[in-house]
């Protein structure tokens, strides 16, 4: 029912005095609504629950049973059924608390036509912009569900197919090409990759964010995320000529997390850090533990941090500037591993001293298996 | 000479399959293409290709998961070997990806974009 054109109104009425019923159905049926009626507490709630109502009134006195219990339970049970109570003896107390309770509006015997049919006007126009927005919220959030998977897709796809070609240029011109375009291709293939990182921890964030980041928390041990995320990054170390060392005192310390997310925390984390240590240097990586916790520490001995920039770090896209603007990160990286050390309800720290090296540290809860 | 292997590429990107094609005939394969997943089942039919490589994402996010179930129950997808082509990463975390109950097998899952050393290694051992 997207609006009232060529639509009846479903109501229904529960009252013990059939003189009321009757008068209630007249009144309303001559405006064209859809009116069913009933004297019995119990068969009103049967009929709400299969009738499809959009509004109910709802005697507050009757003798066989309370309108104040069946109030309580159709708000709860129905909450789209606008419900409205009619007082016998205008109490406003005992409309008050039929409110509480969820009723939307009351009517206080006697009553004319032309007042309930004021009354229910007033209360469909209410049901009908309630149902209105609900269908804009969904509507809303299945865009905002939708629109990350469109961005993965619509966005990714270009861009792959934009690297390949670039791959395939390399391939198919080999030295038919001078250097300088060689070196040009070289750049675009190292933007076109920063582009790449940058959708990838966008989803990554916005994965976590709408809650379709689904962790598959279990007991691991901490050790072998370490060394998957060592030998991932073992080659761009040598390449870059930075010693990657590990020393690790408790190799079977287990805690609950996510395997996969937490890879990606130390392989950003070592990663960053080759991105501002110079050729020679030295990447260390720790890990100790006391009764409650694990440590892990990674610790460089590149550029360091200014102590003015250090608060800012896990925001996203702050950058610290590097000598090499090349070597630009998403601006989403430590933003990703701080959230992921929440969700393991984790701590990190991070201390630095300008041309001395940067050292990160990651604690974990420690798991004890019985 | 022997004849030269062939290759079919099924992707509904027509540039990643014009930028794979190119990287493929530079290794000595002749190549075939096909824009969607219905063309590429029926040119396995016409063609009987050496290898298939299909795109998991075409006009649905799992239609290469489709075109590699009917080329596995056809005469010839059962004997070549297939490679799946992803852009996203399967094994990595919070992929909203959700494989069908019973994944058709495939030989080798490559990511894009791939690396052309990579992608002639790959297809040479599959035909070894």
């Amino acid at each position: 029912m997207d609006d009232k054109a060529g639509y009846s109104a479903r109501i229904l009425i529960i009252d013990d005095e059939e003189s009321i019923l009757d008068g209630c159905r007249q009144a309303l049926e001559k405006s064209g609504y859809t009116v069913m009626t009933t004297s019995d507490g119990p068969d009103g709630i049967r009929l709400s629950r299969s009738e499809k109502l959009d509004l109910a009134f709802v005697d507050l006195k009757m003798p066989s049973c309370s309108g104040m219990d069946i109030i309580e339970v159709l708000s709860k049970e129905m909450p789209g059924i606008v419900l409205i109570v009619i007082t016998g003896y205008a109490s406003i107390v005992s409309a008050v608390e039929a409110m509480k309770k969820g009723a939307y509006d009351y009517l206080p015997k006697p009553f004319s036509p032309d007042q309930i049919r004021a009354v229910t006007k007033r209360a469909l126009e209410h049901r009908f912009l309630k149902i209105e927005s609900d269908r804009l919220r969904e509507e809303k959030e299945r865009m905002e569900r939708s629109f990350i998977t469109f961005v993965s897709h619509e966005m990714r796809s270009p861009l792959v197919t934009i690297m390949q070609y670039f791959e395939t240029l390399k391939v198919i011109s080999e030295n038919s090409l001078e250097q300088n375009a060689k070196d040009i291709i070289d750049r675009c293939e190292k933007r076109l990759q920063g582009l790449h990182d940058l959708v990838e921890h966008w989803l990554d964030l916005a994965r976590i964010e709408d809650g379709s980041f689904s962790e598959a928390k279990m007991p691991i041990v901490l050790t072998k995320i370490l060394d998957r995320s060592i030998e991932e990054l073992t080659p761009l170390c040598q390449r870059r000529e930075i010693t990657l060392e590990a020393s690790i005192n408790e190799p079977s310390a287990k805690i609950m997390g996510d395997q996969e997310s937490l890879v990606r925390v130390f392989t950003n984390i070592i990663g960053n850090a080759t991105k501002y240590t110079p050729p020679g240097g030295k990447i260390t990586i720790t890990m100790t533990q006391d009764d409650y916790y694990v440590y892990v520490t990674i610790a460089d001995t590149g550029s360091g941090i200014p102590a003015d920039k250090l608060p800012f770090i896990f925001e996203p896209f702050f950058r610290v500037k590097g000598k090499d603007e090349r070597q630009k990160g998403s601006g989403l990286g430590l933003t990703f591993v701080k959230k992921i050390m929440d969700a393991h309800n984790g701590k990190i720290e991070v201390t630095s001293q300008e041309g001395v090296g940067t050292r990160f540290i990651l604690r974990f809860t420690r798991l004890y298996e019985l | 000479m022997d004849a030269k292997k062939k290759v079919l590429l099924i992707d509904d990107d027509k540039d990643f399959l014009l930028a794979t094609k190119l990287i493929l005939e530079k290794g000595g394969y002749e190549v075939f293409l096909a824009e969607d997943g219905k063309a590429g089942v029926d040119m396995a039919k016409s063609l009987s290709p050496d290898i298939a490589i299909i795109d998991m994402m075409m006009e649905t996010w799992s239609e290469g998961f489709n075109v590699v179930s009917k080329l596995r129950t056809s005469d010839t997808g059962k004997k070549i070997p297939l490679i799946m082509l992803s852009a996203v990463d399967l094994q990595g975390p919070y992929q909203s990806f959700e494989p069908p109950d019973e994944l058709p097998t495939v030989d080798l899952v490559l990511h894009k974009p791939i690396k052309a050393v990579e992608l002639l290694k790959f297809v040479g051992q599959l035909l070894r």
